[in-house]
């Protein structure tokens, strides 16, 4: 790809950059904008943070014998 | 009155120590060897190593604990085991070699009705020409197994970034460093840390990030990967690791065996058999893991080393040792009591004991150079060892049994783990994982080998926290604070 300055990226891309096509990375997935918000919305990951406590002691649980 | 010996005061040793004072009591005899004076919360590690924490943070004086409890510490190393004692003592015993309390250098026999190999790894820094000598560090790259290797690599880390913000390049190169490594998790994590503390400098566009790593794939973990729900998908932890790699722009070499380590550059042979080099500023390679190289000895005084511990120098536990192929490998070669088939008064827990095999396929470059992750059983899964181990033992001192009650199998226990990036409550995310069971089960979950239910992972501020939470209440469950017990391992 040719060298694309800073000031022509899209604001909306800036995040997906890192995929162009013939690079291993082209194979994966980035978050978009939404999954990206709300890995740091503080309402959604209160109660992320109790879903997780809840998956672990289950875990915990299921794995003493 | 009976004696229990455990040798190693890390996550498993500790937890097995704590419970057997608790519930042994004054009938029963509990003695921790170990070689270090202080215990290390080691996942807290990776925030000393970007300068985030203090040696303080995440360690503290052992003697104190003990001392409040009726374990009888003793700050040594174990030599070597005499499991049919010798020819002027008849019973078991252990050779240790005193390494502080002002005994420095001095032996001692110590006897014992039964004993937890809980010693954890050598830092094999030694297997990787430049790398190190033996258990020490070399100067070309740095580490985090140790809270004062991670304090090292903060101030290396420092100096880049000085350099940065004065507008010189920097190249950091972070994975593992030989190609049967295991505790990618570690360098996972602080690669990830490394990145976000370099945004929080301004610095990040004067950085280049590659990880390097004896995967086969990225995201193996030592596991064969694993897959989770997300997104309305089952996806891979190869989709799941490259996406947060790619996100922030870090580049990553797979399938690869450090061979050399020199100054600003390492040299790898891929599994394609090529050999490539790759220059860095600054290095942080994980070392292979050996066991601590303890002998065994007959009561004749011969070596019967082999009989008890594995080549690798991990002891051999109740697992199927005889499945060579891939192929062949079932969930049941997996030690569940984790006692020594040689002799029913050992038992090993945590990195000390052998695995039957690794759990990610062996691979081998066309040269022969095998290049498989070994499998992990750090954190998480030595704590349950520890105490399934204990209980057995409990149950065998106290005469409810002679044979163990408890079993603690990684074909049978999950795993959680948290890889933070950045300390912030408010800033950065992290990656939390859980898995379930640890070593897959293709015949009980088809497919994917693990239960898609207990098997999960998400993206977010919430596993920060979570990181936090297991941070602290570990130290206080270490500590052996009020309500200790409650604190689940």
């Amino acid at each position: 790809m040719s060298e694309i300055k800073k000031e022509e990226v899209t604001k909306d891309h800036s995040h997906v950059q890192h995929v162009e096509p013939y690079t291993p990375q082209f194979g994966t997935m980035i978050p978009s904008g939404t999954q990206k918000f709300m890995r740091t919305c503080v309402l959604w990951q209160i109660v992320r943070f109790v879903a997780i406590n809840i998956k672990m002691s289950v875990l915990i649980l299921k794995s003493h014998h | 009155m009976a004696r229990l010996v455990i040798l190693g005061a890390g996550v498993a040793g500790h937890t097995a120590a704590s419970f057997a004072a608790k519930w042994l009591g004054n009938e029963h005899e509990v003695v921790m060897v170990t070689p270090n004076a202080k215990w290390n919360w080691i996942p807290s590690n990776i925030w000393v190593g970007v300068g985030a924490m203090s040696k303080e943070d995440v360690t503290f004086d052992l003697a104190p604990v003990y001392a409040k409890t009726k374990v009888i510490y003793k700050q040594a190393k174990a030599v070597s085991l005499n499991p049919d004692g010798s020819q002027t003592i008849d019973k078991s015993f252990v050779t240790i070699e005193y390494t502080g309390q002002g005994k420095e250098g001095e032996s001692e026999e110590l006897e014992y009705d039964y004993i937890i190999n809980a010693t954890g790894p050598k830092l094999n820094f030694g297997a990787t020409p430049g790398l190190g000598e033996g258990t020490v560090m070399g100067e070309h790259t740095v580490s985090v197994c140790t809270a004062d290797h991670a304090i090292h690599a903060a101030h290396e880390l420092d100096i880049c970034i000085e350099k940065m913000k004065s507008g010189s390049r920097q190249k950091f190169l972070i994975g593992t460093g030989h190609g049967m490594c295991t505790c990618q998790g570690a360098a996972f994590e602080y690669i990830f840390n490394i990145e976000h503390k370099l945004r929080e400098e301004g610095v990040r566009d004067m950085a280049d990030m590659i990880w390097i790593s004896n995967e086969s794939f990225l995201g193996d973990f030592g596991m064969g990967g694993l897959h989770f729900k997300m997104g309305g998908f089952i996806t891979s932890s190869k989709v799941f690791a490259e996406s947060l790699y790619a996100e922030r722009g870090m580049d990553w070499i797979i399938g690869a065996h450090v061979n050399k380590v020199e100054k600003g550059m390492v040299t790898y042979e891929s599994l394609d058999g090529s050999i490539d080099t790759q220059d860095f500023d600054f290095a942080m390679l994980i070392p292979p893991f050996a066991g601590v190289g303890m002998k065994a000895y007959g009561k004749d005084g011969s070596d019967i080393t082999d009989s008890v511990f594995a080549p690798n120098g991990m002891m051999k536990v109740d697992a199927d040792y005889t499945k060579t192929s891939y192929a062949d490998w079932e969930p049941s070669d997996w030690p569940k009591t984790l006692q020594s088939p040689a002799y029913k008064n050992i038992f090993a827990a945590g990195i000390a004991f052998a695995p039957p095999h690794p759990i990610s396929k062996p691979m081998k470059s066309p040269n022969g150079t095998p290049i498989t992750p070994t499998p992990p059983r750090t954190g998480m899964p030595s704590a349950m060892m520890g105490k399934a181990v204990v209980s057995s033992i409990v149950d065998m001192m106290t005469g409810k049994t002679t044979e163990p009650t408890h079993t603690s199998c990684m074909a049978e226990m999950g795993a959680a783990c948290v890889a933070s990036s950045g300390k912030g409550l408010l800033s950065g995310t992290a990656a939390a994982m859980t898995v379930f069971p640890i070593v897959p089960d293709f015949k009980k979950y088809p497919g994917t080998g693990r239960d898609i239910n207990g098997t999960t992972g998400e993206i977010g501020l919430a596993a920060h926290w979570v990181k936090h939470l297991l941070h602290h209440a570990f130290i206080w469950k270490a500590k052996l604070k009020p309500g200790w017990t409650l604190i689940p391992e």
